[in-house]
């Protein structure tokens, strides 16, 4: 008996931890026991993939443009927090967040281009 | 954007570019066709339709011209371009150039009342659609017109 609840138990926390806010694609989540120092948003059909990432303060974003057109990465905020060169194919644009907060970003010359990276 | 910030409304993220390019493009062409018709039936209707295009062509230029230089130069910080931009950039100039010389050669001879039209002004035309079309083939491919964006 008390080894069915056991499983029981582990199975539900299994579905919860699978479940759990932010798991969902198109919006990833660096979890904070795993502290990534690097992550990577790639560019491609006209999009940023994923288009919404959440990372630890510290983390270093790297865009990489895998289009076959020229794209860049610019923040949204006035003044800028980061603006990278036109990126041609496969050329790539670090930035390091070192400031928790929501930095939404786009690309300047497909304005419809948009992202964000929530620095926790 | 602020409704009276100038920069935001010329240039709303270059979207005017992209916009006006269309002007230049068609009017050349149509008038192009025009002369080509009236090398073909000699009538001076034809004559007159093309000149006017290719007028109204070469002044719908000057505004496609600052508006891509502004784009440019705001939304890029005038930074060194290559690949396609520098391409889609050097041929629009050539476009441009080309577009102007052809009404000016019209423009030359409809001023001597006895004169006619060159016909070297015929490949020069026909040269100069190609160069339009691959730049505003460029242009659409650089805007995203082939791809969700």
């Amino acid at each position: 008996m008390r080894r069915s609840v056991s499983i029981a138990v582990l199975a539900v926390t299994l579905l919860v931890g699978i479940r759990a806010p932010g798991a969902r694609p198109g919006n990833v989540v660096a979890s904070g026991q795993e502290k990534p120092s690097t992550m990577e948003v790639k560019i491609d059909n006209f999009s940023f993939g994923p288009a919404a990432l959440t990372v630890p303060v510290g983390t270093t974003v790297t865009w990489t443009n895998r289009d076959d057109i020229p794209h860049t990465v610019v923040s949204t905020d006035d003044p800028k927090a980061f603006k990278s060169k036109v990126l041609d194919t496969d050329e790539k644009f670090s930035f390091t967040f070192s400031k928790a907060g929501t930095y939404p970003y786009f690309c300047s010359i497909h304005p419809k281009m948009t992202g964000k990276v929530v620095v926790q | 954007m602020h409704p009276f910030d100038i920069k935001a409304v010329l240039l709303a993220k270059h979207a005017q570019h992209v916009v006006l390019i269309h002007f230049p493009i068609a009017l050349f062409i149509v008038g192009v066709a025009f002369d080509f018709l009236a090398q073909g039936n000699k009538r001076r209707l034809w004559t007159a339709a093309a000149y006017c295009n290719l007028f109204v062509a070469a002044l719908a230029t000057i505004p496609v011209l600052i508006t891509g230089i502004l784009a440019w130069q705001w939304q890029l910080d005038g930074q060194r371009l290559k690949g396609i931009l520098l391409m889609h950039l050097v041929l629009g100039c050539t476009s441009s150039l080309l577009i102007w010389t052809v009404w000016l050669i019209h423009r030359r001879t409809r001023r001597q009342p006895d004169a006619v039209l060159p016909g070297y002004r015929l490949p020069l035309e026909a040269v100069a659609v190609v160069i339009v079309a691959l730049t505003g083939h460029l242009g659409g491919f650089l805007s995203g017109v082939n791809g969700p964006g």
